[in-house]
C-alpha cells in the first residue's frame, strides 16, 4: 500500500499551486469580515459560536463558498495527470490504482483543509485577545474540522468524477452539476418542499410520511449532513440530545460521500486503457 | 527465465490494431532493443507490459509475473521511462527522486542519484523549467531507484544531444553489466547497435525481424549498395532491376539510382538498366550498413 506516498506527492504539489495561497488568503478575509459584521456594540460581549452561526460564515462561506472550492481543488486530480502525462510516471512506479486514486483523495483533502485551517485559525488568534470575544476553543476547533470533513466529502465527489471522466471538461461538468444540485437548487426548493411535505403532501405511494421524505433528502445532501452535524454540535448536543438517530444517520452519509464516489470512479479507472 | 514473455498478444483499439499476434522472450541479463518506425506499436507494447493498456488477446508476463494481475509486483522490481509522460511542473528534481524512493519503499540519497544522471546542479529547481532532456535525465533517474531487476526505457534518448545519449548508453551499459535485463525501444538503430545483444523489428504491429547485431550483420555481409549515375531514370523503370534475384532495394531521385543488392548481381542490374535504355554514365559501390538493412526492413521491402 503505496497511497501515502501519493498523498504526500500530491499535497507537496498542490500546496505550491497559486490556488491554495490564495484561498487561504479569501478564508481569512471572510472570517474576520464576518466577525466584524456580528461585532457586539461597545462594552458588550459576544461568543465566538456566534460568529460561527453568523449567515455569513454558516452559510455563505462553509455551505456555499467551501463545496464549490473543494470542487475546483479537486477535479482535476486525475484526469489532469492523465491529460498531461504524469500519470504515467506515477502508474510507472509501484502504485495500484486504488493506492493513485485514495491517495489523491488524502492528497486534496489535505489541500482543502490547509486554506481552511488558516483561514479559521488565524483570525482566532485575534479573538483570543479581544476581550469583547468569549472565545470558545472546543466549538471553534470543532467547527473548524466539521467545515473540513465537508470540504472533504466534496473533494471525494470530484476525485470520483475526475477518475472516471476521460477528460478535465467532463469531469468538471460533472462537479458543476453536482454542486447546483446541491446547493443553489437545493437552496431553493427546500423551504417551499418542507411547507409542502410539512402539510402532509408527497407521494401516497410511497411507505413514508412527508417528514420521512424531507429528512432523508436533508441527509442525502452533503451540507444538509453537515448542518445536522454542526448545530447539534454547537449546542453541546451531538449524539446526545436531540434527534439522535438523525446525527447518526448525518455523520454516516458524510462518510459515505468521502468514500463511495472515489470507489465508483475507480470501478471504471480499473478497466482504462491509459 | 525469461524477463519478458509475450505470447500471441494482440492490441486493437476500436477496430486499428496495434499490435498483431507478437511472440516475443527476453531472458534474464539481455539488452533488448525494440526497434521501429514511429506508430509500430513499440510503445502499445511496452504499456502493455506495464498494465496501463491491457491486450485484446494474448499472455503477457514480466519477471515471470501476469502483467496485468500482478502489475505492481512487476513495477516495484522494474524502473520505467515511459513514452508521453510530463513532470511535476511544481516539484524539485530532489523532490521527485524521494516521491520514487517512497513509492518503490527503499531508502536512498537522492543527490547521488541525480548527481548519477548528470543533473545534481538542478536538484533544488522545479522540473516544470527543465528542458526535455533534463527531464529525460530526471525520469531515468526515477527509474534507476531502487535497483530494478528490468529497465523499460521508451525512446530513452528522445530529447537528448549526442552526449545526453552517450551518456544514457553507458548507464544502460552499467547496469546490464550488474545483471540487469534492459528492454529498450527507438526508432534509430544507430542508438541500439553499440549496447543491444539483440534486437527485435517491429512494422504495423508485427515483428518482422529477430536477431543478434551480430546476426543482422551477417545477413548484410557481402551486400552492397550500388549508387549509379544515369542521365534520367523513373521509378517504372526500375522494375526489372528490382526483378533481378539478389536485389533487396532500389530506388532512384531521377539522376541516381541507388540499389542494395549482393556483390555478383552488380553487372546484372547494370545490363538490366541499358536494357531499359537508360544510359549509365558512372557508378560506385559502398558497403551495406546495418542502418540500411534497418531501414529496407522498416520501410517495408524486406520480411523475415
Amino acid at each position: 500500500m503505496t497511497w501515502t506516498a501519493v498523498a504526500r506527492k500530491d499535497f507537496q504539489d498542490a500546496i505550491r499551486s497559486r490556488w491554495v495561497a490564495a484561498l487561504s488568503v479569501l478564508f481569512v478575509l471572510l472570517v474576520s469580515a464576518a466577525a466584524y459584521l456580528v461585532r457586539p456594540a461597545p462594552g458588550q460581549t459576544i461568543s465566538s459560536n456566534q460568529i460561527l452561526n453568523s449567515l455569513f460564515v454558516r452559510d455563505a462561506l462553509v455551505t456555499t463558498l467551501v463545496p464549490l472550492i473543494a470542487l475546483i481543488v479537486a477535479y482535476n486530480a486525475v484526469v489532469g495527470e492523465r491529460e498531461s502525462g504524469s500519470l504515467k510516471l506515477l502508474l510507472s512506479l509501484p502504485h495500484s490504482r486504488a493506492d493513485v486514486v485514495f491517495g489523491k483523495v488524502l492528497g486534496r483533502a489535505g489541500a482543502i483543509a490547509a486554506p481552511i485551517a488558516v483561514g479559521f485559525l488565524l483570525p482566532a488568534l485575534i479573538f483570543l485577545v479581544v476581550p469583547a470575544v468569549n472565545f470558545d476553543v472546543l466549538s471553534y476547533l470543532g467547527y473548524t474540522l466539521l467545515t473540513a470533513v465537508l470540504a472533504v466529502c466534496f473533494v471525494s465527489i470530484a476525485v470520483g468524477f475526475s477518475t472516471a471522466a476521460s477528460s478535465s471538461r467532463r469531469a468538471i461538468a460533472g462537479a458543476v452539476g453536482i454542486y447546483f444540485l446541491f446547493v443553489p437548487l437545493w437552496g431553493a426548493v427546500r423551504f417551499p418542499l418542507q411547507f409542502y411535505l410539512g402539510m402532509g403532501g408527497g407521494p401516497s405511494w410511497l411507505p413514508l410520511s412527508g417528514q420521512q421524505v424531507l429528512r432523508m433528502l436533508t441527509l442525502i445532501n452533503p451540507t444538509g449532513s453537515f448542518k445536522t452535524v454542526s448545530n447539534a454540535f454547537m449546542q453541546g448536543a451531538l449524539y446526545t440530545q436531540g434527534d439522535v438517530n438523525m446525527q447518526v444517520s448525518a455523520t454516516l452519509m458524510l462518510l459515505v460521500w468521502i468514500l463511495v464516489p472515489p470507489l465508483l470512479g475507480l470501478l471504471w479507472f480499473q478497466e482504462a486503457d491509459l | 527465465m525469461a524477463a519478458i514473455e509475450l505470447d500471441g498478444v494482440t492490441k486493437r483499439f476500436g477496430d486499428v490494431t496495434a499490435v498483431s499476434d507478437l511472440d516475443l522472450t527476453v531472458p534474464e541479463g539481455e539488452v533488448f532493443g525494440f526497434l521501429g518506425p514511429n506508430g509500430a506499436g513499440k510503445s502499445t507494447t511496452i504499456n502493455m507490459l506495464l498494465d496501463f493498456v491491457r491486450p485484446t488477446a494474448g499472455d503477457v508476463r514480466v519477471l515471470g509475473l501476469d502483467a496485468g494481475g500482478e502489475s505492481v509486483a512487476v513495477r516495484r522490481r522494474t524502473g520505467v521511462l515511459p513514452e508521453g509522460y510530463d513532470v511535476y511542473h511544481r516539484l524539485t528534481g530532489r523532490k521527485h527522486i524521494e516521491f520514487a524512493m517512497r513509492s518503490k519503499e527503499v531508502d536512498g540519497d537522492p543527490d547521488a542519484v541525480l548527481e548519477r544522471v548528470g543533473i545534481a546542479d538542478a536538484a533544488d529547481r522545479k522540473a516544470g523549467g527543465y528542458s526535455k532532456g533534463m527531464r529525460q535525465r530526471l525520469v531515468l533517474g526515477m527509474a534507476l531507484v531502487g535497483d530494478p531487476d528490468l529497465l523499460i526505457l521508451d525512446e530513452p534518448s528522445s530529447g537528448l544531444d549526442p552526449g545526453g545519449a552517450r551518456e544514457m548508453r553507458d548507464i544502460v551499459r552499467e547496469e546490464a553489466e550488474g545483471g540487469t535485463t534492459v528492454f529498450f525501444s527507438s526508432h534509430v538503430l544507430g542508438q541500439v547497435e553499440a549496447v543491444c545483444d539483440r534486437v527485435g523489428i517491429l512494422r504495423e504491429g508485427e515483428l518482422v525481424a529477430e536477431d543478434s547485431i551480430e546476426g543482422l550483420r551477417d545477413a548484410v555481409e557481402g551486400g552492397e549498395t550500388l549508387v549509379i549515375t544515369v542521365d534520367a531514370a523513373s521509378e517504372d523503370d526500375l522494375d526489372a532491376v528490382r526483378a533481378l534475384s539478389g536485389v533487396s532495394n532500389a530506388t532512384t531521385d531521377g539522376g541516381t539510382v541507388t540499389v542494395t543488392c549482393d556483390a555478383d548481381t552488380k553487372t546484372a542490374v547494370i545490363g538490366a538498366l541499358e536494357d531499359a535504355g537508360i544510359a549509365v554514365k558512372d557508378f560506385q559501390t559502398e558497403e551495406t550498413s546495418l542502418e540500411d538493412l534497418f531501414l529496407a526492413y522498416t520501410e517495408g521491402e524486406m520480411s523475415a
